[in-house]
């Protein structure tokens, strides 16, 4: 057999639940009795390194559902769509998608929501490096110039404005975090994920800051941007709002 | 700071696998490992603290990078993406040892299976990673050791068996070997051979590497299968095995592997300085 073909069939019995393929298993010059268990031995290896990976991103999801249930819809997707690079860290980007068309999971409609939570988790931690932004090097910046100044979001930043409270779900799933049973699932939430020297972070934003951070994210003005925030909510402090993201680190400086 | 140091090439002393639980004692302060290896797939991100922390650590140990996604046996040729970027992370961090293994991992298709699979050892896939092996040297712009695998099946269809299939690659290619001690020992007992002979056939003169590790023992309804889970402290066996490697080859790098339960630091350093033991009595007999 040439070995592409060979290497193709080793994929299917792999990764497919099923008994092995019987023309593979006649390639292999060990015992006929051991042939099996031997190729076993290839399988439970690819499983547990797919499986390990999203176990390490998605601690959350694996708690909400149990491991039982977290490893049965995790080998469907690792079934389904395997790792198409070398590079584990980033393997489980397509799972909230997967999640959300699930079925036997459709009574849990906000889990697809806390998975792209924890995925943009696992993003910021490995996003580019930026400098951030200092209070100082803003206040350089001439007054006539501020209503007119782009600023950026850092290359970690992910703001996500979901109809299920996924902040609280989340935080009530860490050391010291909120009840569960005291989270409204019927409350929609803002999530804002960073990184900050060297350390993920996240909170929810309210009405204003989201919008501000969401006009960033479109490289409007800050004029603008801020115009946007104020009408989502009246009470609106500029630069209370922009004090906290400098301090959060949430602004890289300009390139 | 360490004390000034030769930077092109790794010490034939003990050096241990970084893992990420280990990174805040190395940033704290210097730990007694003569050199450090990585995983190449573990800091292809763009940034981020892990990637920092190496960056910061490579001025004080010499580094070998050790790859376990290229995927050499791959029929269809090695992911042109995948060299780009691994010859981006070696042009920044210029480390001293790169390698790779003899296996595969990617399919046809383009699925990365996540694993270390075996190859038949045909003249198909002779020429296959003869072709791979020299595209890699090429695009990173570096020679590569190839390790041998540990491995739980045969196949039927071989002409060649892991010695001379491994001899013959680095006389086509001039790629060096890092020979798994454990791997040997491992591969031998599964396949029942005696891994005093493999060894004996090996090129020894490549030799630019030694790795030891720690393998499971399980019982299966058909026999005893050794697995090569890096979970534990290396067996005895293993450490005979490594003396015999040494007498031959003389002082070589020796890296402690140690990558599921990991231990804490001073667990996987006291291993490294078992290694270390052996390595001063092949130096003591080498004169």
């Amino acid at each position: 057999m040439r070995l592409a073909e060979l290497q193709a069939r080793m994929r299917q019995t792999l990764l497919d639940g099923g008994s092995p393929d019987p023309e593979l298993l006649a390639l292999i010059a060990d015992p006929p009795l051991q042939r099996e268990r031997r190729l076993a031995v290839y399988r439970n290896n690819v499983r547990h390194a797919l499986l390990s990976a999203l176990d390490t991103a998605f601690p959350v999801v694996r708690e909400l559902i149990g491991t039982d249930c977290f490893t049965t819809a995790a080998l469907v997707f690792i079934a389904q769509r395997p790792p198409r690079a070398p590079a584990l860290f980033a393997y489980g980007g397509e799972l909230p998608d997967f999640l959300a068309d699930f079925a036997p999971l459709a009574e849990l409609p906000w889990l697809a929501d806390v998975a792209r939570l924890e995925w943009a988790r696992n993003d910021a931690l490995f996003a580019a490096d930026r400098e951030p932004l200092s209070p100082n090097q803003l206040a350089t910046v001439p007054v006539a110039e501020l209503p007119g100044l782009r600023l950026e979001l850092h290359p970690s930043a992910w703001l996500h404005k979901s109809p299920w409270p996924i902040h609280a779900i989340w935080d009530a799933h860490q050391p010291g975090g909120g009840a569960l049973e005291a989270v409204d699932l019927a409350r929609a939430e803002a999530v804002l994920v960073w990184r900050q020297g060297g350390a993920v972070r996240q909170r929810s934003p309210g009405p204003g800051e989201s919008a501000l951070l969401a006009a960033f994210a479109l490289e409007c003005p800050l004029a603008e941007a801020a115009e946007t925030a104020a009408a989502r909510d009246p009470n609106f402090d500029l630069s209370a709002v922009l004090a906290r993201l400098l301090a959060d680190g949430v602004l890289p400086r300009p390139t | 700071m360490s004390p000034a140091r030769d930077r092109a090439t790794v010490p034939a002393q003990a050096g241990i696998g970084l893992r990420h639980p280990h990174l805040p004692a190395f940033l704290a302060e210097p730990q007694p490992a003569a050199w450090l290896e990585i995983h190449s797939e573990n800091y292809l991100a763009p940034g981020g603290p892990r990637r920092a922390a190496l960056e910061r650590l490579r001025g004080d140990y010499p580094l070998s990078c050790h790859g376990v996604g290229l995927s050499l046996g791959s029929a269809e040729g090695l992911d042109e993406t995948h060299l780009a970027r691994l010859r981006a992370l070696y042009d920044r961090l210029e480390p001293e040892l790169i390698s790779e293994h003899l296996a595969w991992s990617t399919t046809p298709d383009g699925t990365f299976l996540a694993d270390l699979l075996p190859l038949p050892y045909t003249g198909e896939a002779l020429d296959i990673v003869t072709a791979n092996v020299g595209r890699a040297q090429e695009a990173l712009g570096r020679r590569l050791l190839v390790e041998n695998p540990s491995t739980y099946l045969r196949f039927q269809e071989a002409d060649w068996d892991e010695a001379d299939f491994l001899s013959e690659l680095a006389r086509r290619t001039g790629c060096g070997l890092l020979l798994d001690v454990n791997n040997l020992y491992v591969s031998a007992a599964n396949g029942g051979d005696d891994p005093l002979a493999a060894l004996e056939r090996l090129p020894l003169a490549a030799v630019g590497e030694l790795h030891v590790a720690g393998h499971a023992r399980v019982a299966t309804p058909v026999g005893e299968l050794l697995i090569d889970d890096h979970g534990s402290t290396v067996a005895e066996p293993v450490w005979t095995l490594l003396r015999a490697v040494l007498a031959r080859t003389g002082p070589r790098p020796v890296l402690v592997e140690w990558d599921t339960n990991i231990p804490e630091l001073p667990v996987l350093l006291a291993e490294a300085t078992r290694a270390e033991f052996h390595l001063r009595e092949a130096r003591d007999a080498a004169g």
